[in-house]
């Protein structure tokens, strides 16, 4: 017979999916168009290129430090496909799938892993925050947000993204209240990719389950199968229905895996093993959707081929127009703070140019 | 349960000694500061918060720790540093800013610290929380049969610090226990506007520890849930969250003109009184008699009154020391 403990946490512990390991359906398949589901499988080829393209970008000097997410893109499609415009996302350092997905330009994204502050500017009708370095921190921000859509009489949901590691964090603890207390739409969306940086996650927790840190606030908590973007999507749906009616927040835990680094400055080899991570590329989220749409006939080789050409095609073209940019202006770094500067940072402002001034000068001089 | 009489004692003298003190606190902190009031003024300067009506958390918990064992309080210590067994001359005198105080009259009645007893708090609302955990870790790498414990207001369940702290316990499964105070109120909001759960008890469940809830204002309760939760703790079998239901009898702080509480709601839990409880079951114990707890009652009166006298007798520290005890060089 189960514990009292056993039964409590029973539904923190199953994992919902709609695929199995080879794309056969195991359960429900969400109510979508085979427009969708072509879209949707595009979505992710596009990311894995736009991000294998990225890191190598980094190795070559072309771009700063980069957090790739390869092996998340069921993640980041599933958690921003189903999103309206008016709906709002608070991503991490590797969200920008899920910004793309919700409408920021590739562009934008190349830029800001240039040391570009304009990348973190969407355009106008984007709904998506900069990104956050620190962690846990875009929760609060996302639920305030929330809150705001509530008060203001609004229907927009809120997604507040992050990973295993960020729900140590006191930040993730009052988000997650003032959510439930305060009823607000939003989604707190969990990537547990099972190591915060090089740390393991049992130990960071001794909880069976994130999803479980739900009943520490009387609201739903979901564990899904992230490398199934239909499940990932059909939880999302049911989190956006109740967010959108009034029925509060959801707490999902999506089970993934990066294949790559924490960021470009660590070695994952150091705290991983190769056969691990051989076992998850064996179930691998954009293999699988293919399989799925092929064995429905909505998918050919040719098609797979010309997909897989086209997102080059695309990625390459955005690099091109990031890098026609030039370097950033170094001076930005004092703007989009202050409306006014204060009289300290005018001082480093005017310090920094007239440096810059006289470097560039000395180029002239010994060039 | 079978509650020693020597315990009984103690948790009863101990309850009597916190309500005398407060309320002589009450109105010692008054003086100079009427008919218009100045915070500044008078023998005890700054803001004052008063533990009157949650005496039974403080002793009942207290009743099992030894002298080693470490205890954090809160912006609102003066019943645990009691039940701790400060010592109540030096932490009146803090309170006053004596130099005779515990820390010579620099931290005031928030910052009371007894190496003596191990006994610490702060006015950063859950910052024990952490602490607390820090100390049992630090018991467990040493291998020491110690305990610590962190006392914190429902209100404090809310912040970041409680969620780091309660994880870092669980996963690395220290000898210290959680001992919410839910008084109902953080500073003037009512818990259910501030709280997502009805218990925070229930909050173990999320961190994989066990939860307790006691949900009387009743001393005999608190001893019995702390004393299985510190023997746990003393095992090695990890930490314990406890949430005890109990009342504030004034205010937040002293001055609180209370608005967002019932005007009878006090005199209504007054009716209730955990003093009054005990004092009942120690009669009908049969190991008491009237006179024996009147001899207690007048021994809490008698210490309460010397330390407020040793407090007023003793000097002010030299302007000099000010910046002492900041820097070792």
């Amino acid at each position: 017979m189960a514990t009292r403990e056993e039964e409590l946490l029973a539904p923190y512990l199953q994992v919902r999916s709609v695929l199995g390991a080879d794309g056969t359906p195991v359960g429900p398949e969400p109510d979508l168009t085979p427009d969708q589901l072509r879209e949707i499988y595009r979505w992710m080829v596009f990311l894995r290129v736009h991000d294998q393209r990225l890191l190598t970008l980094q190795r070559q000097g072309r771009l700063g430090t980069f957090a790739p997410f390869s092996g998340q893109e069921a993640c980041q499609v599933g958690s921003a496909y189903l999103l309206e415009p008016k709906d709002w996302i608070f991503p991490t350092y590797r969200d920008h799938g899920a910004m793309m997905v919700h409408g920021l330009p590739e562009v934008n994204v190349i830029r800001y892993f240039m040391g570009d502050e304009w990348g973190s500017r969407a355009p106008d009708g984007v709904n998506v925050f900069p990104i956050s370095i620190p962690i846990a921190t875009q929760l609060n921000h996302a639920v305030g947000c929330a809150w705001a859509s509530k008060i203001k009489g609004e229907d927009a949901v809120a997604v507040g993204y992050v990973g295993d590691g960020g729900t140590s964090e006191g930040d993730f603890h009052e988000a997650l209240n003032f959510a439930s207390v305060f009823n607000v739409p939003a989604i707190i969306f969990v990537q547990n990719n099972r190591y915060a940086i090089s740390v393991p996650l049992h130990r960071q927790m001794k909880s069976r389950s994130i999803a479980q840190r739900a009943l520490a606030y009387d609201i739903p908590g979901v564990r899904v199968d992230g490398q199934d973007v239909l499940a990932v999507l059909s939880v999302f749906r049911e989190a956006i229905d109740r967010a959108r009616s009034g029925g509060g927040p959801t707490l999902i835990e999506a089970l993934t895996y990066r294949y790559g680094p924490h960021t470009t400055s660590d070695d994952p080899k150091r705290y991983r093993s190769q056969e691990e991570l051989e076992e998850w590329q064996a179930r691998d989220p954009i293999e699988r959707m293919r399989r799925y749409l092929v064995a429905k006939g909505l998918w050919t080789e040719k098609e797979d081929e010309d997909l897989w050409n086209w997102a080059r095609e695309q990625v390459a073209a955005a690099v091109a127009e990031a890098e026609a940019m030039g370097r950033p202006d170094p001076a930005g770094i004092f703007d989009y703070v202050y409306a006014e500067l204060p009289w300290h940072l005018r001082e480093q402002k005017e310090k920094l140019l007239a440096e810059l001034a006289r470097r560039q000068g000395e180029v002239k001089r010994h060039g | 349960m079978n509650v020693p009489k020597s315990t009984l004692v103690q948790m009863y003298r101990d309850m009597v000694t916190i309500r005398v003190y407060e309320e002589t606190m009450a109105q010692v902190y008054l003086e100079g500061k009427q008919p218009v009031f100045n915070i500044a003024a008078g023998p005890v300067p700054g803001e004052m918060h008063l533990a009157a009506g949650q005496e039974p958390v403080a002793v009942g918990v207290c009743a099992h720790l030894r002298k080693d064992d470490a205890v954090v309080g809160t912006h609102r210590p003066h019943h645990f540093a009691i039940a701790k067994g400060v010592d109540l001359k030096k932490m009146t005198a803090e309170i006053f800013g004596k130099v005779t105080g515990l820390g010579r009259g620099k931290g005031g009645h928030m910052h009371l610290f007894d190496p003596e007893v191990h006994f610490s708090c702060s006015g950063i609302v859950g910052a024990c929380i952490p602490q607390a955990a820090g100390m049992a870790l630090a018991f467990k790498m040493r291998k020491e049969p110690r305990v610590a414990v962190a006392f914190f207001g429902e209100g404090a369940a809310n912040q970041g610090a409680f969620h780091e702290g309660l994880n870092l316990a669980a996963l690395w499964k220290l000898p210290v226990v959680f001992v919410v105070e839910d008084n109902g109120y953080a500073i003037s909001v009512p818990k259910h506007k501030s709280t997502a759960i009805a218990t925070n008890a229930d909050r173990a469940a999320a961190y994989g520890i066990p939860g307790v809830y006691v949900g009387e204002n009743d001393a005999l309760a608190v001893y019995e849930a702390a004393g299985e939760a510190i023997a746990r703790a003393r095992r090695g079998e990890g930490p314990t969250l406890i949430e005890v239901k109990t009342y504030r009898y004034f205010g937040h702080f002293q001055g609180d003109p209370e608005v967002y509480r019932p005007k009878d709601e006090v005199a209504r839990l007054r009716e209730d009184d955990p003093i009054q409880k005990l004092k009942n079951h120690m009669l009908q114990s049969g190991l008491f008699t009237e006179a024996e707890i009147a001899g207690l009652e007048a021994e809490a009166k008698q210490r309460v009154e010397e330390a407020f006298a040793f407090a007023r007798a003793s000097a002010y520290p030299d302007p000099s020391e000010a910046l002492m005890h900041v820097f070792v060089d």
